[in-house]
């Protein structure tokens, strides 16, 4: 039974303090007079710390429906919260430390950062198609401004223009699957929808309609065939920006996907196993193939690629496609994996972008040839990025390499064999651009000899960053167990 | 008379819509938009949705299309100077996934049978008003967030600097 609205208020403090930080931030660049400060900054540092604070304090057991069945507090939720809160907090950190944002970043890049993270809190929590829409625009809207921020830089404009004109195809694509949805059942809230559709009638509206939705969803997370925007974004957009949208919103994409289709396709009790519903095709042949092209094309492209950024965007091509290994089969093992890969990957890719951005600071270029010799002109720099690199790439003792075991286990234990030979290939051709990153900066004699000076304040949240991105390659039994805990979706 | 009416309205607004797109002139276009919109108000009105027939009228036809209007006149290009448009391929690419539509819309429609329609009155001020301030205050009041995000961002890309 959804609670009502006046209810449901105080099992939303993350929300209203992202809210609230959001309209501070507004009345405070009004009223200020000291614009260039990094008031801003500090100011939605301590709103996101207060929703991660208030997300980790949420009893999240019993699940419960909100406002009348528009969003729902479960594990699931409060996980993807603390998720993407927490990669807030960082992005919220490398964007005061980059020198593209210096004395750019001000409010308005804080109202939009924090706009779209209330996006992606909504929706991961959404149970209603309306709720769903209007989190995926509220998580999308924001992005095209947040891509499109360095005015002054043709590819800035490039990227928020491809992005605003990508991403609104996809949302009308999507939102027509959503009508289709409706007309079949007569109702927007997922759970009923799943019900109404388990008569078993209606198999080709249906696949219709839910291939058409998960054009919206593919969009969000970049998989391939809806990846064409994200390498031009990806490069274009002001390096803590992508960085952001490469951890944020794809996290989001992959829990409004995994809550939409475990709602709606798995059966309700959620014990029936995955797929329940009779249709024209295999839908988990059709996710299969979508992943297996999702990590063969952004692995493939990456080998090319000579601008570091280019490169990230497509291995997070790539990632997206291991990733959805964990949601071929709609298991709770499967989507189990997918989180916890999700954690790991927060560390490591966030953490090979702020390098990138400490690099650019000193060198004022992202290309590959100028990381050259940057193992003696800037040690620490280099050895974190290589130990996110191969973290990346999922060698035995890094992280990355755990989150790969257990998205590997799940297509496994499911006899999805060649899709686990199709993943270990794509492992083994990642290795080869990655380890070319790693091989420049070590081995290559610098054009410049110059020390590159890495302040201490950026040194440390690179620390914080690495050490869990080793420190989960031996020890990730409490995350796992997190991730276990949140794959209690609610069901009605 | 409801089905003549609904083949009336709906043939004003295929073909306002298709003269939108296909005029050279923008204010050809946004004049033939106000068209189609007032033709889908009169549609919205056969389906008793009469709030939302309104407030098509005041918002889109109204509003949004006056708004481009002054675009287009502040803008002001020459006859002689508008773009020319040569991705014909495109078109017909265009045309052919509309076709694709339409008949997935007629098998669709042929194949299943819709749950019945919703109460008479589901479209009166009243049962809007209703609706939008209990089951969906939640989506109602997120919208106001994401209205204000835009209208910050749009002076944030309209100012000279940042």
């Amino acid at each position: 039974m959804p609670l009502g609205n006046l209810a449901s208020v105080s099992r939303f403090l993350p929300e209203l303090a992202v809210t609230a930080t959001i309209l501070l931030l507004v009345a405070v660049h009004v009223v200020g007079k000291n614009r260039q400060s990094s008031a801003s900054a500090l100011l939605s540092l301590a709103g996101v710390g207060a929703a991660l604070l208030l997300t980790a304090l949420q009893p999240s057991m019993p699940a419960v429906s909100l406002f009348e069945g528009m969003v729902a507090l479960d594990g699931f939720a409060v996980f993807f919260k603390a998720l993407t809160a927490l990669a807030t907090i960082v992005v919220i950190f490398m964007s005061m430390d980059s020198a593209e944002l210096s004395g750019k970043s001000q409010a308005e890049y804080y109202v939009f950062l924090l706009s779209v993270l209330l996006g992606m809190f909504l929706l991961s929590s959404a149970t209603d198609l309306v709720m769903l829409y209007l989190s995926l625009e509220l998580v999308s809207i924001p992005s095209y401004l947040l891509a499109g921020y360095l005015k002054g830089r043709k590819s800035s404009n490039e990227a928020s223009m491809k992005y605003v004109v990508y991403g609104a195809t996809a949302s009308g694509v999507m939102i027509y699957g959503f009508s289709l949805l409706y007309g079949l059942t007569g109702t927007t809230q997922i759970a009923e929808i799943g019900r109404a559709l388990a008569t078993g009638k209606a198999a080709l509206p249906l696949f219709l309609a839910a291939v058409m939705v998960a054009v919206g969803f593919g969009y969000k997370i970049a998989a391939v065939p809806f990846h064409m925007w994200s390498p031009d974004v990806y490069e274009g957009a002001p390096t803590p920006v992508t960085a952001f949208l490469s951890v944020g919103p794809k996290a989001a994409g992959f829990a409004v996907l995994v809550r939409f289709f475990y709602t709606v396709f798995a059966s309700p009790d959620g014990a029936g196993g995955p797929w329940t519903l009779s249709s024209p095709v295999d839908w988990t042949l059709l996710f299969a193939v979508l992943s297996a092209a999702t990590m063969t094309v952004g692995n493939l492209v990456a080998v090319n690629q000579k601008n570091v950024k280019r490169l990230l965007a497509y291995s997070s091509i790539a990632h997206a496609g291991y990733m959805l290994m964990g949601f071929v089969l709609l298991t709770p093992a499967g989507i189990q994996a997918i989180l916890f890969y999700l954690v790991v990957y927060l560390f490591m890719n966030l953490g090979a972008f702020y390098v990138v951005i400490l690099v650019a600071n000193g060198t004022r270029s992202e290309d590959i040839s100028d990381y050259a010799g940057l193992g003696s002109r800037a040690p620490f720099a280099a050895v974190s990025l290589a130990i996110f690199l191969f973290a990346l790439t999922g060698i035995p003792p890094f992280s990355g390499f755990i989150g790969k075991v257990y998205l590997f286990a799940e297509v496994i234990n499911r006899g999805v064999y060649w899709l686990a030979v199709v993943a270990a290939l794509n492992s083994v051709v990642s290795l080869y651009y990655y380890a070319r990153i790693v091989k420049v900066m070590f081995l290559e004699e610098p054009a410049e000899k110059a020390e590159l000076a890495v302040p201490a304040f950026p040194r440390a949240l690179l620390c914080l960053l690495a050490v869990p991105t080793l420190l989960l390659g031996v020890y990730w039994e409490p995350v796992i167990r997190v991730a276990a805990n949140s794959v209690r979706l609610l069901a009605f | 008379m409801e089905p003549i009416l609904f083949i009336l309205f709906g043939a004003i607004a295929v073909a306002g819509s298709i003269m939108v797109v296909t005029r050279k002139h923008p204010m050809a276009s946004a004049l033939y938009l106000i068209l189609t919109l007032f033709a889908v108000a009169a549609l919205f009105v056969l389906r008793q949705a009469h709030f939302l027939a309104a407030i098509q009228v005041i918002v889109y036809a109204g509003a949004v299309v006056v708004l481009f209007i002054f675009v287009i006149m502040l803008i002001n290009v020459p006859e002689n100077k508008l773009p020319v448009e040569r991705l014909t391929a495109l078109r017909f690419l265009g045309v052919a996934a509309a076709g694709l539509l339409i008949l997935e819309g007629a098998v669709l429609a042929r194949k299943t049978t819709m749950p019945g329609g919703t109460a008479a009155d589901s479209g009166s001020v009243q049962a809007v008003g209703r609706a939008l301030f209990t089951d969906y205050l939640l989506a109602f009041e997120i919208t106001s967030v994401l209205l204000l995000a835009a209208v910050i961002g749009a002076i944030a890309l309209a100012k000279k600097k940042i």
